[in-house]
């Protein structure tokens, strides 16, 4: 909203009071200030000129020279087609190097072969209006060579603009007389009395009015006559251009004037156009129309409440008035409206019709009921002061069941020294109250507080709300800053963000993995591509991007969606995330969804080459980050099973190159959890996810539940005495039936061992030329240790001859040691 | 004789002068001192010698052999430094040459900061809390104080998760006061980061998914200097100086009194475009509990008093890190996400 110094002016003295210092004060004690202008400073750079002579053009029927007059040593020639230019006048001249609106710089020029050094100028030109069909003559008195700005004091003046959002419980602000209350107090002003009831009218009946909804609380209607329409009075259109308006003729400047000078929207009809059975209230029916005001075709509703002029909507309550009508050049006999809306209505139409005027935004605050008959006065009574001649031919009707909300709180003094921590006597908070027309009332430590109607309709209800006042008129920068004090308690352990912040160190060190943070809501087309079920899903019903409804179940969708673009600039390719999904079909009894908190992780990069050994390739490698990591959060090494047949598997893990890992849950060793489920990319979705080509090569996904990781046992470390005897290290490579799992091979070298196997290390996986069809090699480092000898070779040989045969027994054969 | 030991002696003490690697000395060592050694032939010569010279050649011989081993040793020695020395000169390397790539990977800047804001409140006896990001109406907006047709619902622009209104995406993280309060005893001080959602079309300074701050702290006597007192720690440590805050009214529906707390820009003295040329950050929104939050919370408004904050922590890391779109944060890309 924007408030203009000198409107101020009207309602407090601000002798000796910086617009920077006001900006200040206000933004420290009542409302953000957003910023502070000086009005049309590009008038300081137009001069008022002397038109001495105008001499037709040589060249150009429609164009003059004339010989203007600035104050300076020479007269400036300037060529202007303005139809209204003449000698004698008084004009606005822009000169050269002065810039007017539209970043529009005046140069010396040569119009149809004569020299213009300069620019008369219109009003429009210079942004004070819309009037451009001569040029603007200028009072009489304006002295010739002062800025423009000097010689009209109106055009001197500062804007500020005040942040709406820090008004929007405000309904007293809304208005320059508002604000102005708000600087007497701060300054310690009087708000200057301004005279609002109504003049004595005619004695016949008024207009009669009809209130069929409770929307409408207040409608006063009151007919004037003897109007005539014209061009407002300067002060007013300058006051008007300062904030914003645009002056359009008197009646529609009045109304526009009063309602941003005391902040209640009002309306003129032009009352000939009104049927004579007068005005009726009423909410809208189904598929009925209207033109409004701005001529544009609405089509209203059952819940918006209508102006009628018997039954005919001539007027969206609160919000717009109708074409039909509305008051023009010829108008005289007018119809003055002014009106107490309900807040919630007013808002739901403004907004349903997508049309918020300054009218609807101040309904919307919850206006003070009282204010309609104040507002009828102040505008018959500007509108009396330029037309003498207007009466009033009948008493106002005044309709509506509105009651006055100004009400009385009881105020503890000890209350505000408590919550606001400063040391204020009674009479002081009594002091700060009445400085914004509250009435106070001592009574033992207790404060009778009268709130008044402009701040009782829905910001000031309770004790806590005055002591908000008190702060605030205080200053809120004058309270002492305090240190909590108190006991502390040692904050209790949260295991699950202890987790997350030793899985982000752990990944994001060693692994090289990058953390990225995904978006909750997951793309339609993304979830077409995987191919994931239809959900269940919890859904938005108005997504800022269509397709984009629904909420996350997992997180490694949206990584997915994350790696083509990614693999174009890296060929490693490593993410993870830490957050949360939600399950609508785990919602509980109150309707809130369930909440799974996960780990996802993917990792895609190049195949690797012939040549590379076999557990460079991802799978593994992920494998082992998982391991790593929970080992390092003290779960153990996990214990990796392929799934079982028919298990439901989210549609991105390849149901072949799939394992989970398990940990036995707490408090219960039969129960184990599989909180870990690692897999390769389903392969019907390399293509669909852009991983092909160019970018083709391995990706692996895996997927961590915190929530089952926190629900399993941790075996607790203990510490292994260091050997005591040297180890025997033996190497041996099994040629092996295909099917023969590795993990049964490795069974073999235990039971061969007979106790003695500390470790069997895989360093060598073949399949080829060599082998024969259906077989594969496997190739082992084992140490066998003993903890009460030092091994010999005829340990290590019993060992040897011991696996032969049990690799026999697969299927197999030793093929060297 | 002696004459031949002095010439042994004089050829000796020359090779070993001379020498210039460990096998040069091991060639003197062998040349004299071996087996087949020049001074082993004079000693195997001494049973024929004139028995008068047999000591005076025998004593000879075992000093000169005394002398020609300490040589060895000493100039052994010597070379071993010389080598060492050698070694020293930095001549044949290139510091230019790149280092071998490191692995390494990243944690999120809204992790890394939001850890600092984290460990600065448990360092004041805050305990830190999370909550639900789909979150019930209820605890979004009623229990907040946000009847139903209040216009702070509209003004927040929410994402509804169903037709009956009755489930939304969370707009800020304030709905953990309530849940707070329900789950704790007062006095208690927490606060909580998380993710929240407004409906807004993303571009460089909005975001529909942020991130905010809610700290809240109830005890027997807050008050408004308590607020501002705590705040004012929080970004001195943050910041790492002295830094300058103001209250002044701000209009929040679960707070009252409620405030917009400004910083001093700690990034420059006369104004800047941080600032905005004002010289003030605003950085919070804030206030005293309204008694009706405390009810919905289950603690009665005259025995306690509370203060509330809430604050973005986007533009937090956006400060820190001087980065001028927000869209970085959620947008996934190793570009950006490598660099921290």
């Amino acid at each position: 909203m924007l408030i203009s110094y000198n409107w101020l002016q009207r309602h407090v003295d601000l002798t000796g009071i910086d617009p920077e210092q006001l900006g200040l004060d206000l933004t420290l004690s009542t409302a953000e200030v957003e910023g502070i202008e000086p009005f049309a400073a590009h008038m300081a750079e137009v001069t008022v000129g002397f038109v001495k002579s105008r001499e037709p053009h040589p060249d150009a029927d429609k164009l003059g020279v004339c010989t203007v007059d600035i104050g300076g040593d020479e007269d400036l020639q300037i060529v202007c087609g303005a139809p209204n230019v003449a000698a004698g006048q008084k004009v606005a001249v822009a000169t050269v190097g002065a810039r007017l609106p539209g970043d529009f710089k005046i140069k010396k020029s040569k119009i149809r072969g004569v020299a213009s050094v300069g620019m008369i100028c219109s009003v429009r030109e210079l942004d004070l209006g819309d009037e451009h069909d001569g040029i603007w003559v200028l009072p009489e008195d304006a002295q010739v060579g002062q800025p423009v700005s000097e010689a009209l004091s109106g055009l001197t003046d500062w804007i500020i603009e005040i942040d709406n959002k820090s008004i929007t419980h405000r309904p007293d602000l809304w208005g320059h007389r508002g604000i102005a209350r708000e600087l007497a107090a701060i300054y310690g002003r009087e708000l200057k009395p301004l005279d609002l009831s109504l003049p004595q009218t005619a004695s016949a009946a008024g207009v009669p009015v009809g209130i069929q909804d409770g929307a409408c609380s207040r409608y006063i209607a009151l007919a004037i006559d003897g109007v005539q329409n014209g061009s407002s009075p300067d002060w007013m259109r300058h006051l008007l251009l300062a904030v914003g308006q645009r002056p359009i003729d008197l009646l529609v400047d009045l109304s526009n004037f009063v309602m941003l000078d005391l902040g209640q929207p009002n309306h003129l009809f032009d009352r000939k156009s009104l049927d004579a059975s007068g005005i009726q209230v009423r909410m809208g029916r189904a598929g009925e129309v209207m033109q409004t005001l701005d001529e544009e075709e609405r089509k209203l509703g059952t819940s918006d409440l209508l102006i009628c002029s018997g039954d005919k909507p001539v007027a969206i309550a609160g919000v717009m008035g109708g074409a039909g009508s509305k008051v023009g050049n010829d108008t005289s006999e007018l119809l003055l409206e002014v009106a107490a809306f309900d807040a919630v209505t007013i808002r739901r139409t403004a907004s349903r019709i997508g049309l918020r005027t300054d009218a609807s935004t101040r309904f919307e605050k919850s206006l003070d009921p009282n204010m309609p008959l104040q507002a009828a006065g102040h505008l018959v009574r500007l509108l009396q002061e330029l037309q003498p001649n207007i009466h009033l031919p009948s008493v106002p009707t005044d309709a509506g069941d509105w009651t006055d909300p100004a009400m009385t709180i009881e105020l503890r003094g000890s209350r505000v020294r408590r919550l606001l921590g400063v040391d204020l006597d009674n009479d002081a908070i009594a002091k700060l109250l009445a400085s914004i027309d509250f009435g106070v009332g001592l009574n033992g430590d207790n404060l009778s507080v009268r709130v008044p109607s402009n701040r009782a309709t829905k910001d000031i209800a309770i004790e806590q709300d005055l002591i908000e006042e008190v702060g605030r008129l205080y200053r809120y920068d004058n309270i002492p800053e305090r240190r909590l004090t108190g006991e502390i308690a040692p904050t209790p352990f949260d295991e699950r963000q202890d987790l997350v912040r030793r899985m982000q160190d752990r990944l994001s060190g060693g692994a090289a993995f990058h953390e990225v943070l995904s978006y909750s809501f997951v793309a339609d087309s993304l979830l077409a591509k995987l191919g994931a079920q239809a959900g269940p899903y919890v859904t938005l019903v108005n997504p800022v991007v269509d397709g984009e409804v629904s909420v996350r179940r997992s997180l490694i969708p949206g990584l997915l969606g994350l790696l083509e673009k990614n693999r174009r600039h890296h060929t490693d390719v490593r993410l993870f995330e830490i957050g949360k999904g939600y399950l609508p079909e785990n919602s509980d009894e109150r309707g809130l969804p369930g909440e799974v908190h996960e780990l996802a992780l993917v990792w895609t990069r190049p195949e690797p080459g012939k040549k590379a050994r076999f557990d460079e390739a991802l799978f593994p490698q992920m494998q082992a980050v998982l391991d790593d990591l929970c080992i390092q959060l003290g779960f153990g090494q996990p214990c990796w099973a392929r799934p079982e047949d028919g298990q439901a598997l989210d549609p991105w893990f390849h149901p072949g190159h799939c394992l989970q890992g398990h940990f036995v849950a707490r408090g219960n060793p039969k129960d184990s959890r599989a909180p870990l489920t690692i897999g390769k990319l389903e392969p019907g979705l390399h293509k669909p996810l852009g991983l092909s080509q160019e970018l083709a090569g391995e990706a692996i996904l895996a997927r961590v539940s915190l929530d089952g990781l926190l629900e399993s046992a941790k075996p607790g470390f203990r510490y292994q005495a260091i050997p005591r005897f040297p180890g025997n290290k033996v190497d041996v490579a099994l040629a092996m039936p295909s099917a023969v799992p590795a993990g049964s091979l490795v069974e073999a070298i235990e039971k061969a061992g007979k106790g003695l196997v500390k470790s069997a290390e895989l360093f060598d996986h073949y399949t080829g030329p060599g082998i024969g069809e259906g077989r594969k090699s496997l190739a082992y480092h084992v140490l066998l240790q003993s903890d009460s000898k030092t091994l010999t070779d005829k340990d290590a040989a019993k060992f040897i001859s011991r696996l032969e045969r049990l690799a026999g027994e697969l299927g197999g054969e030793l093929r060297s040691e | 004789m002696e004459e031949r030991l002095n010439q042994l002696r004089a050829s000796a003490m020359e090779r070993l002068a001379a020498a210039t690697s460990p096998e040069d000395l091991r060639a003197v060592d062998r040349d004299f001192v071996g087996k087949q050694g020049s001074l082993s032939e004079l000693l195997a010569s001494v049973p024929s010698l004139d028995p008068k010279d047999r000591p005076i050649v025998g004593k000879g011989a075992n000093l000169l052999k005394r002398d020609i081993l300490a040589e060895i040793d000493k100039r052994k020695g010597e070379l071993e430094a010389a080598e060492i020395d050698a070694q020293r000169s930095g001549s044949d390397f290139d510091g230019t040459l790149p280092a071998a790539a490191a692995t390494r990977g990243s944690l999120h800047p809204l992790t890394l900061v939001r850890r600092e804001v984290e460990s600065i409140f448990v360092s004041m006896g805050y305990e830190v809390l999370d909550g639900p990001e789909v979150e019930l109406d209820y605890y979004n907006f009623q229990a907040l104080n946000i009847p139903a047709d209040h216009p702070a619902r509209e003004m927040q622009d929410t994402f509804y998760c169903d037709r009956e209104g009755k489930l939304v995406m969370r707009t800020q993280t304030s709905p953990v006061q309530i849940r707070a309060m329900e789950r704790l005893k007062p006095p208690f001080r927490v606060i909580c980061p998380g993710r929240v959602f407004r409906n807004e079309e993303p571009d460089a300074t909005h975001e529909h998914t942020f991130h905010q701050v809610e700290g809240l702290v109830v005890g027997e006597d807050i008050t408004v200097g308590h607020l501002s007192g705590v705040l004012k720690g929080f970004l001195r440590q943050l910041f790492q100086k002295d830094i300058e805050v103001r209250l002044r009214p701000g209009y929040f529906p679960f707070v009252e009194p409620g405030f917009e707390l400004d910083v001093r820009c700690p990034f420059c003295t006369e104004g800047c475009r941080t600032c905005k040329n004002t010289r003030w950050i605003e950085f919070c929104g804030c206030g005293i509990v309204h008694p009706k939050v405390l009810s919905a919370g289950g603690i009665d408004p005259e025995s306690w008093t509370g203060f509330a904050f809430g604050f973005g922590l986007d533009r937090l890391v956006m400060l820190r890190y001087g980065i001028d779109d927000l869209r970085h944060f959620m947008g996934g890309d190793l570009r950006f996400l490598e660099q921290f």
